[in-house]
């Protein structure tokens, strides 16, 4: 008897299948090191270095990324083009973290001059709003591409940033260890991709 | 399987197909080969960074089709018992 195909089931696996090679999470990891060094670097540059980080980092990163998706992954699992709803995806990420990275920036900023009561009371939380907002967007994204390990960066975050209010750690060195940890995490998917994938005419280890 | 992986993406090419339903080149080339000659799947060769490569994509008439096959499967689904 033929079994009713479950789309939803078989769009999501060829969308994982398309994002396990980890090159989202390394250049997710660079942006927010890369992010992190800029705060850092504001503490003995020009104020406001820090701020225009995000944007040089998505308009660098995000070009990489595709160059990098066309040499590694499509030679090994082959070229796709998603529906409008797959690609949406991808993008609302990119503009997801480049406008959260952009508040945090401004927030930070803000915290280096005089600012209202009400603003030093929030930022006096921040960090904790930080880690619930990330959790919250991590989440959204996990559920939305499948992308289960989305949601323990989420949960990763949410820990460090809590951490860090509550032992008094500079919120850079946070985004550095968060950084480092994604991309760490995304060179070991990638190793795993590129043997479980090898380019054509290699024997692969599933066989 | 073919189709309901041409189903869910605008296009893929041999190798992603392959990938996904795991069947071997020659079997998969002959399913495909069938396919076009009914008017479901449509095949493109297009360059992409100045490398050849064969665009696979559903047809309007492919799309219906299977609408309409996953709709009556759908049905009979709904009628076995539990």
């Amino acid at each position: 008897m033929t079994e009713e195909p479950n789309l939803r089931e078989i769009e999501k696996k060829a969308y994982m299948s398309y994002h396990q090679d980890g090159l989202l999470d390394i250049f997710v990891g660079v942006y927010v090191l890369g992010f992190g060094l800029g705060i850092w670097a504001e503490r003995f540059f020009d104020p406001g270095f820090g701020s225009i980080m995000p944007a040089i980092l998505v308009a660098a990163l995000l070009p990489m990324w595709i160059q990098a998706k066309r040499k590694v992954t499509m030679p090994r699992i082959g070229f796709v083009k998603f529906g409008p709803r797959g690609t949406h995806r991808v993008h609302g990420l990119f503009i997801g973290l480049l406008m959260m990275g952009l508040a945090m920036a401004f927030a930070f900023t803000l915290t280096q001059g005089g600012s209202p009561l009400w603003l030093k009371t929030i930022l006096q939380y921040g960090m904790i709003l930080i880690g619930i907002v990330s959790l919250a967007i991590c989440s959204l994204f996990g559920y939305s591409m499948g992308l289960r390990r989305l949601y323990a960066y989420g949960l990763l975050t949410l820990i460090l940033f809590v951490s860090g209010h509550l032992i008094g750690i500079f919120f850079g060195y946070i985004l550095l260890i968060l950084g480092a940890t994604v991309m760490v995490d995304g060179f070991a998917l990638l190793i795993s991709f590129v043997r479980k994938y090898p380019l054509q005419g290699e024997k692969t280890i599933v066989d | 399987m073919i189709m309901a992986q041409l189903y869910v993406v605008q296009s893929a090419d041999f190798l992603f197909l392959q990938r996904q339903t795991q069947m071997t080149p020659g079997n998969l080339s002959a399913h495909l080969s069938k396919l076009e000659d009914a008017g479901y799947v449509e095949i493109t060769k297009e360059f992409i960074d100045r490398k050849p490569h064969t665009a696979l994509a559903l047809t309007k008439k492919g799309r219906d089709a299977f609408k309409q096959y996953h709709r009556n499967i759908k049905k009979i689904a709904e009628k076995l018992p539990e």
